[in-house]
């Protein structure tokens, strides 16, 4: 293949767009037509049982048009929502129903849903709804879900929802058999994807074809499609599911269907009319899904050299009032946590628990983060306690680069083994000191210090399981007027795909980049899909695109052979025109696509020359047996397992000696996830995802008080960073170890830029203040509270 | 949450506890109460309307007494719920004589505020709900003083189902009120409260 566009710093082809305002979200669908509104009545409190609601009255507010509780769902509407992903060690599964049946199990959960004229009213009727509850104790925090005194669930004993345990060798023995061991508790709060767009969904029902048109904002339009037909009673076929412009997902989205997903739709075809529902922030705060939350138990053994021969690690994970989306964020937390190194044993075990708090579902790195945190942590622990270099630690544990493919001897979040696949992380740590200055810092902090400032230097390493299956597909089709169409199924929220896919398609057609428009997210143009999460769009659609464009071109190349009755071989395309090499035969792909497609009218006049009279030879049929018509390729890629890319981040923070203000003095990024097919993409995604861990790591957090309120759902009082409290300049370097896994030999990129801040954050303020950091996010009020508290037990 | 809190009354502890107890005197002094029934031994329905920060509305409660020792301390039980959020409450109460001309009465409240109020105004919530019951102590200082109200002395008769309304407000402390709400105002509840739990004499 060529690679002409392949690794090019292109401008994205989606920012004019976006930067004039014509962005096009799912709130923008139906403007100026005659659209419905839903609101929803959400509980006040965490839990309850309801012993009543009175929607008397509501349907006589004018303007109103439907009111339901759960009593008014019927058939598969009524059952509780899908759980999305089962596991065996998933015991106690439990997930919402669209609109709650006799109990709340959080603030926020859906209770009643309304369909108006307007927000306005609408939101009016659910204001005039009566519920009467009758109050139940709640369940805040991990200690209190491990405590159990009280139950989220009452069949759920003990809060557990699961527990699960992988072990890699004897890794008790193994610590009973060290020179040296250590304990460590570490914990994470929680915080949330929080994209600037909320959820939102519109549906329109067309009664005269039966057939349903979903817009929404998600993660994944063909997991929403499947969920609309099934709990609606319609065919697959009925359903089209359409994904707009996204405004940020993180994670958030890919959970599916939201409550508002399915009764959308079936208010819709109730009322005949299409109905819109759009988020606000605070239901973004208390009804959509948050993450991080975790308490982590590290037992290690090690030698002289700091090498980890035994690492046994429990911990709990707060997954929330309800878990439909599984498992995936502990498995994450328990198998990456073990990063680039190789310890000599292995155990880990987690207990997923209920708390009457908003569910858990993966956000951005979803829980890799706090995997890298507790095992960096560790890390930084021995180095500590052997009085050595944080990096030669690092270095004297790393899985080298002769060892791959590497199995780390656990299952992965896909149920595939966790063996990595390609790596050089000695080189990238090389790469990290020399960017980061690590070796000159010493001096650094002494100048530093001089000046009465105190300053410390932190650096994580992490590998993250990128482009997990099971599939994705691609359809490319060339028009006659030689623009290309392509499509693949999962979504774009941001991440540039309209430029990378039209990139590797015109690497393989041979066709001008311009001339290449993307589709995604769309069920009508590419049906078979999974989704867009876990860093998997690049290696997973870009390499259907690869493939789905091979098989244009050879069907180009063969049909323009047989028009310039010359040899596939002899061929090459360029420009977008199939040309003889080395003569001035040629002919226009959009032609080629003319002929492609046998003719009995002719609608103008390039295409007279595939008419009846023109083309064919008369002793063989139009379309040869194993052909088809039209100039296109559709193919799918399915990896046998996840591709590992990896990287490690490094920071010199300042601490203020009076008012622990946490200041970021220097970033540095070495990142490896195979070539780069965009680097300026690429590098945004780094950029985006370090401000996202900056925020993860100094900001955010939600604060919960023990009766289950959330005390900071809105942009007053949950931190988001403002580009001050972003670096303003991050070093990057990168290293291109190919995977062996794919055609293009790439990696996922989309979550590494946040996967390492907790880790990276509090390994350099340790570093500034003497003392372990071992709670994240920390604010400057909690590194004023330490050291005080340190001041006190002195 | 937790919100404790003292205020001193110019009058002896005997008509600050009556005046605490009289309906018709808690329907006109407590900020933004509109309405208040008596529901039962001890009970209370109530519609009092308040804001805090952007999070306005009006909400129906109600309240009820326990635990009464006259003159010295009582438990107040507080519901309320409203499109902006909910309230529940116990309040303890006690009142100390300070000298034959002052009264202190001291609360504690222990609240779980719920609904968007809780999670936006929050933060709010403690100065609002003190301020709320300063311009409630205010008022009931006022009331005992015969400042232009009823006598406030005999609500014995205070029967189930008797309604208590609040009279129109002068402009000026309808002004008063729409800036304390304004400010972030509205204790929802807490003021409320505060007052309702005087809401039944003994």
């Amino acid at each position: 293949m060529t690679t002409k566009l392949f690794g090019q710093k292109i401008q994205r082809v989606e920012d004019q767009r976006f930067l004039r305002g014509d962005g096009r979200y799912v709130d923008d669908i139906g403007v100026g037509q005659d659209v419905l509104h839903a609101a929803v009545l959400r509980s006040p409190h965490a839990h309850a049982r309801i012993v009543d609601i009175d929607v008397s009255g509501v349907l006589d507010l004018e303007g109103v048009h439907l009111v339901w509780t759960h009593d008014d769902l019927t058939g598969p509407m009524a059952d509780p929502l899908p759980l999305l992903i089962p596991h065996p060690a998933l015991t106690h599964g439990r997930t919402q129903f669209a609109l709650a049946r006799d109990e709340v199990n959080h603030v926020g959960e859906a209770i009643a849903f309304v369909v108006a004229d307007d927000r306005y009213v609408a939101e009016d009727a659910v204001a005039s709804i009566r519920v009467e509850y009758d109050l139940l104790p709640p369940v805040v925090g991990i200690d209190a879900a491990r405590e159990a005194s009280r139950l989220v669930h009452d069949d759920v004993p003990g809060n557990l929802a699961a527990r699960l345990e992988q072990e890699n060798g004897d890794a008790r023995a193994a610590i009973a058999a060290s020179p040296h061991t250590l304990s460590l508790d570490l914990t994470v709060e929680r915080s949330a994807s929080m994209p600037l767009e909320g959820r939102g969904t519109v549906a329109r029902w067309d009664p005269d074809v039966g057939r349903m048109t979903v817009w929404t904002s998600t993660q994944t339009s063909t997991g929403v499609r499947a969920a609309v037909a099934a709990k609606l009673g319609l065919d697959l076929g009925q359903v089209d599911v359409v994904t707009p412009d996204v405004g940020g997902g993180f994670g958030v989205k890919i959970n599916h269907p939201w409550p508002e997903e399915l009764l959308v739709p079936l208010a819709a075809r109730t009322v005949g009319r299409i109905v819109k529902f759009t988020e606000d922030r605070r239901e973004h705060f208390i009804s959509s899904a948050h993450e991080r939350g975790q308490v982590h138990h590290v037992e290690v053994g090690y030698d002289d050299d700091g090498r980890v021969l035994g690492l046994d690690v429990t911990f709990w994970h707060d997954n929330g009032a309800y878990i439909p989306y599984g498992l995936i964020v502990p498995i994450i937390t328990s198998t990456q946590l073990l990063g680039p190194y190789k310890p000599g044993a292995y155990r880990v075990v987690f207990e997923s628990l209920y708390t009457n708090t908003v569910m858990v579902t993966p956000y951005r790195g979803a829980g890799r983060p706090q995997g890298c945190y507790v095992m960096e942590r560790t890390l930084d622990a021995i180095a500590d306690a052997l009085g050595q270099d944080r990096t030669d630690v690092r270095a004297a544990n790393f899985i080298q680069p002769d060892e791959f493919p590497f199995d780390q001897g656990l299952i992965f979040q896909d149920g595939r083994e966790l063996e990595y696949d390609s790596g050089d992380y000695p080189a990238s740590l090389a790469k990290l000191k020399d960017l980061i200055g690590w070796d000159e810092f010493p001096r650094f902090r002494e100048e530093m210090a001089a000046e009465g400032r105190r300053v410390g230097i932190g650096l994580a390493c992490y590998v993250e399981g990128t482009g997990v299956g099971p599939y994705e597909g691609a359809h490319v089709h060339v028009e006659t007027s030689g623009k290309v169409k392509v499509a693949t199924g999962l979504t774009t929220q941001g991440q540039g795909h309209a430029t990378v896919f039209a990139q590797i398609a015109a690497d393989v057609l041979g066709c001008r980049f311009e001339d290449v428009e993307v589709v995604t997210g769309d069920t009508r143009r590419m049906p078979y899909a999974v989704g867009t999460f876990a860093s998997r769009a690049a290696v997973m659609s870009g390499s259907a695109v690869h493939l789905a464009a091979t098989r244009a071109r050879e069907k180009a190349l063969r049909i323009a052979a047989d028009a310039l009755e010359a040899s596939p071989d002899d061929l090459e395309i360029v420009e977008g025109v199939v040309s003889v090499r080395g003569t001035d035969t040629s002919i226009d792909l959009g032609t080629v696509a003319v002929l492609s497609n046998p003719l009995r009218y002719a609608f103008d006049e390039a295409s007279k020359a595939a008419t009846q009279f023109s083309v064919g030879d008369p002793g063989k049929p139009p379309v040869a047996e194993d052909d088809e018509p039209g100039l296109e390729g559709r193919d799918f890629y399915s990896p046998e397992r996840s591709t590992f890319a990896s990287g490690m981040h490094a920071v010199i923070v300042e601490t203020d000696p009076d008012t622990a203000e946490i200041t970021i003095l220097k970033y540095a990024v070495v990142h490896d996830c195979g070539p780069l097919i965009n680097p300026m993409i690429v590098e945004g995604q780094i950029q985006g995802g370090v401000a996202q861990g900056v925020a993860g790591a100094l900001l955010e957090r939600m604060a919960y008080d023990e009766s289950g309120q959330l005390l900071n759902a809105s942009f007053m009082d949950f931190l988001m960073p403002y580009v001050t409290e972003v670096p303003a300049r991050i070093d990057i370097d990168h290293l291109e170890t190919p995977s062996p896994l794919n055609p293009l030999g790439i990696k996922g990129a989309g979550e590494a830029g946040v996967i390492p801040s907790a880790a990276v954050f509090a390994s350099a303020i340790s570093d500034a203040e003497g003392f372990p950091i071992t709670a994240m996010p920390i604010s400057p009020s909690d590194l004023f509270d330490l050291r005080e508290r340190r001041k006190e037990t002195r | 949450m937790r919100i404790t809190g003292h205020h001193a009354v110019p009058f002896p502890v005997e008509k600050v506890w009556d005046a605490l107890l009289d309906p018709a005197v808690l329907v006109r002094t407590i900020p933004g109460c509109e309405r208040l029934e008596s529901t039962g031994e001890h009970t209370y329905a109530m519609t009092v309307s308040a804001g805090v920060a952007a999070v306005r509305g009006t909400y129906d409660g109600t309240c009820s007494l326990s635990d009464l020792v006259p003159h010295e301390s009582l438990v107040m039980r507080l519901q309320g719920a409203g499109a902006p959020g909910t309230i529940d409450a116990t309040v303890r109460v006690s009142f100390s004589q300070v000298d034959a001309a002052l009264t202190t009465v001291a609360y504690d409240a222990d609240a779980t505020v719920g609904g968007m109020v809780g999670g936006v105004g929050q933060r709010m919530l403690a100065s609002v709900s003190k301020r709320t019951a300063g311009e409630f102590f205010d008022n009931v200082s006022g009331a005992i003083g015969g400042a232009g109200t009823a006598p406030v002395a005999a609500a014995t008769e205070a029967a189930v189902g008797r309604v208590f309304t609040a009279p129109p407000r002068p402009p000026s402390s309808q002004q008063d009120f729409l800036r304390g709400i304004a400010v972030g105002a509205g204790l929802v509840l807490l003021g409320v409260l505060l007052g309702s739990r005087f809401g039944r004499r003994r």
